[in-house]
């Protein structure tokens, strides 16, 4: 069942009890996760965190604590899929979820003491009513016994009309049933083709810290983390970002009021939150800037920066700009003031010029002490880059602790070693997406584009991860439409990327996303073509990940479940 | 020469350094006192016969032996206060039962004033803090705050809290627990104190 007011009816619950938190491994998740525990220490309610990757592992870890706890909650995993049945839970236990994603499994929604969802009802989540789904099969006896009763004190005549009567209303029931039937199984159908993403877990948890005054500076940053995850791996459309943004600009200058007088001043340490409208190049400020612009999707895109033509294209815009080569190739930090002093407005005024219109982006930045100053997505991808490490002896509870840690502002050493690695990162993406396109390894297949990462590729162990290989096959998608298509019927078509998972277990991940448009709404069906192909060909997949579009298949079965696919979706 | 066995025994002790104790040495105490005995009868009679002879020569033996007798006391008093400042601290690392081996190290005198120092400190700790008394030699630190973030850093199976709930120490999980159950896993290396 859905909460309506938060705080009676999750936190008040809660903060007598102990707890067990078990939380999905992405971005928006870790950030939900830091601020509820925030709120637990400040009213010393007892906790135990638990990371989980997969639905395995939720099953394991919950048969795990089933016995410790009674309450559960659990961030970004659990909404879409009848929970209940999945884990089988006893009578008292009570699960929490705070989940971002839809559709949200109509068994979840309608049980109404075990299953609590912390999700607004008025997000057009298009649940059908209850009677449609659920036709309560007591009444049609009651009706039925009622009548005969009557019909048998009464002389024959008017039983045989009474009769009648009784034939007419089964008939009715009948044929009331048979539509009934017909209406909900395609509702629920539509309700579960196309995934997609809504509010993230972050801000549900920072508006229950809001609702308890109870938020802090650090909250709010991390609540403004989780969002620009969801923007930064292109789950949400522009739009709600947008909206979103103006909603946590609120929060920053309700937060920022303090710092209005002169007199006052906090002090240079205190974390200063502000909003930016910034350069949409990845990790700039820690970077070089010529770097960050050859390793930023947008910019290579534009610039199509593959080919000889687009590295040439590339020194007009610096020579435009004014901007000489020894400055842009040095680390931004070191570049001459005079050169950095306007460097937004002049970058903005030269790339309208080449065509791209939307190259700064609003956001938001964070200062604490003289030196430190990060841009939010800055954090996305060092955090992503951690989560996803895949140096040796690292497990994945291991990358998640490391993960976790590097948001708070007391370990900047572990930050700036995941901007280390998001840099590896995203170099390693630059360069197999321009051998992808080089080597014409994107091929259409009918319904859907299809690229095959071989085993001897540079860098795939990177892509063994689901995060880096959604960002891959964004860019990719991106380069290839933008960059090579001329006709558009083959750019309005989704991308399935498979790439090599487990050299010894012989299996891929793969995964699809929606095509690529300017007014595309996000909206993943990829879920249940993957589930249904995988039924057909009684291939060997494992639909682990919450994210339905995520699945790992056996190598040898790759071809076959392909064919499937091709036929599934023509 | 004199005063020799009195640095010998004081430098045995600073030997074993940082806090240890090693046995009470009863026979260079014994030895020490000796010659002191002897020290001190040969100036009784050197002060008798210069008192009633009036040999002036004598005084400086006089006075030379009694700086060996001065020396002496100074040397036995460090080295038994040394011991006792080591035995308190024992009290603090170990608590009030001290393993065998140690108390075979320390002489009967040692033990008496050990146990004397226990009821003092037993005293005092219940005078503070109310009714019960609290207990400071838990914590080095004052604590901040009851509750404590841990991470498990290795499998340890079940652990039971005071209420009688059992929490699974898995590891990379994170718990919020009551310090004083915490204190002894943190210093087996178990846990983790995380502070954010």
């Amino acid at each position: 069942m859905f909460i309506t007011d938060i705080r009676k009816e999750f936190y008040d619950v809660v903060v007598n009890q102990r707890v067990a938190l078990l939380v999905s491994s992405d971005i928006d998740a870790l950030c939900a996760c830091k601020i509820l525990q925030a709120l637990f220490h400040c009213d010393q309610v007892q906790y135990t965190l638990v990371p989980v990757t997969g639905w395995q592992d939720l099953g394991t870890a919950f048969l795990e604590h089933k016995e410790q706890f009674r309450c559960f909650v659990l961030i970004n995993c659990g909404a879409n899929v009848d929970l209940l049945e999945t884990l089988q839970p006893e009578e008292d236990s009570i699960f929490f979820i705070c989940d971002t994603h839809r559709p949200v499994d109509v068994v979840n929604v309608y049980n109404d003491t075990q299953v609590k969802l912390m999700i607004k009802q008025d997000d057009d989540l298009g649940v059908p009513s209850y009677d449609d789904i659920f036709r309560d099969e007591e009444e049609e006896g009651g009706d039925d016994s009622g009548n005969e009763s009557d019909g048998g004190s009464e002389p024959s005549g008017k039983r045989r009309r009474y009769d009648e009567g009784e034939v007419e209303r089964r008939i009715e029931r009948q044929r009331a049933m048979r539509e009934w039937e017909a209406r909900s199984d395609p509702k629920l159908l539509n309700m579960c083709v196309y995934m997609y993403v809504c509010v993230q877990a972050a801000m549900v948890i920072f508006e229950l810290a809001w609702v308890l005054t109870k938020d802090t500076k650090d909250m709010l940053w991390w609540a403004i983390i989780g969002l620009t995850d969801q923007w930064v791996h292109d789950k949400i459309t522009h739009m709600k970002y947008v909206t979103d943004i103006a909603t946590l600009q609120r929060h920053v200058s309700r937060h920022n009021h303090r710092n209005e007088d002169e007199d006052n001043s906090l002090s240079i340490d205190c974390m200063r939150i502000s909003f930016e409208y910034d350069l949409r190049l990845a990790l700039y400020q820690h970077w070089s800037l010529f770097e960050s612009i050859c390793n930023s999707s947008y910019t290579s895109c534009n610039f199509k920066l593959w080919s000889m033509h687009g590295q040439k294209k590339l020194q007009e815009f610096l020579a435009d700009m004014g901007l000489p080569l020894k400055q842009v190739k040095q680390k931004f930090n070191s570049m001459d003031m005079s050169v950095k002093e306007n460097l937004r407005e002049v970058i903005e005024e030269s790339s309208n010029k080449y065509g791209m219109k939307d190259i700064r982006i609003q956001t938001f930045g964070v200062h604490f002490g003289f030196k430190n100053h990060f841009l939010a997505s800055d954090v996305v991808h060092a955090t992503a880059a951690l989560l996803e490490s895949t140096e040796k002896d690292d497990s994945p509870g291991d990358n998640f602790i490391k993960a976790l840690d590097c948001l708070s502002r007391s370990n900047l050493e572990r930050l700036h070693g995941g901007i280390d690695l998001a840099k590896k990162k995203l170099m390693a993406i630059q360069q197999t997406v321009a051998s992808c396109i080089c080597t014409n390894l994107i091929l259409s297949q009918g319904p859907f584009l299809y690229c095959y990462l071989l085993e001897g590729t540079p860098d795939v162990k990177l892509f063994s991860k689901p995060m880096a290989l959604t960002l891959l096959c964004q860019y990719l998608l991106k380069m290839f439409v933008y960059g090579i298509l001329r006709c558009s019927c083959l750019s309005l078509l989704p991308l399935i990327i498979a790439a090599p998972m487990d050299v010894e277990k012989r299996t891929v991940i793969v995964l699809g996303i929606p095509p690529e448009s300017e007014t595309s709404d996000k909206k993943n069906f990829f879920g249940r073509a993957f589930e249904k192909a995988a039924e057909g060909t009684s291939s060997r997949t494992l639909h682990d990940h919450f994210d339905t579009s995520i699945i790992e298949l056996k190598m040898e079965d790759r071809t076959k479940f392909l064919d499937a696919l091709i036929t599934l979706l023509s | 020469m004199f005063c020799e066995k009195a640095i010998e025994i004081i430098r045995e002790l600073h030997r074993m350094g940082d806090g240890q104790l090693p046995a009470f040495n009863e026979d260079g105490i014994r030895q020490v006192l000796e010659e002191m005995k002897a020290l001190y009868e040969q100036n009784q009679s050197d002060v008798n016969e210069a008192k009633s002879e009036g040999k002036s020569e004598l005084i400086p033996t006089i006075k030379f032996r009694h700086c060996c007798l001065l020396r002496n006391q100074r040397c036995i008093a460090a080295y038994l206060y040394d011991r006792l400042l080591r035995i308190r601290t024992l009290r603090w690392e170990y608590g009030s039962v001290l393993p065998t081996n140690i108390r075979f190290h320390m002489c009967a005198e040692e033990l008496e004033w050990f146990n004397q120092y226990k009821k003092s400190l037993a005293t005092f700790m219940r005078s503070l803090g109310g009714e019960e008394g609290l207990d400071i030699t838990q914590d080095m630190k004052p604590p901040k705050s009851l509750y404590i973030e841990v991470r498990c850093l290795k499998d340890h199976g079940e652990f039971e809290i005071d209420d009688g709930t059992i929490i699974l120490l898995k590891k990379n999980s994170q718990h919020f627990l009551p310090r004083w159950k915490c204190e002894q896993l943190i210093r087996q290396g178990v846990l983790e104190h995380i502070m954010s």
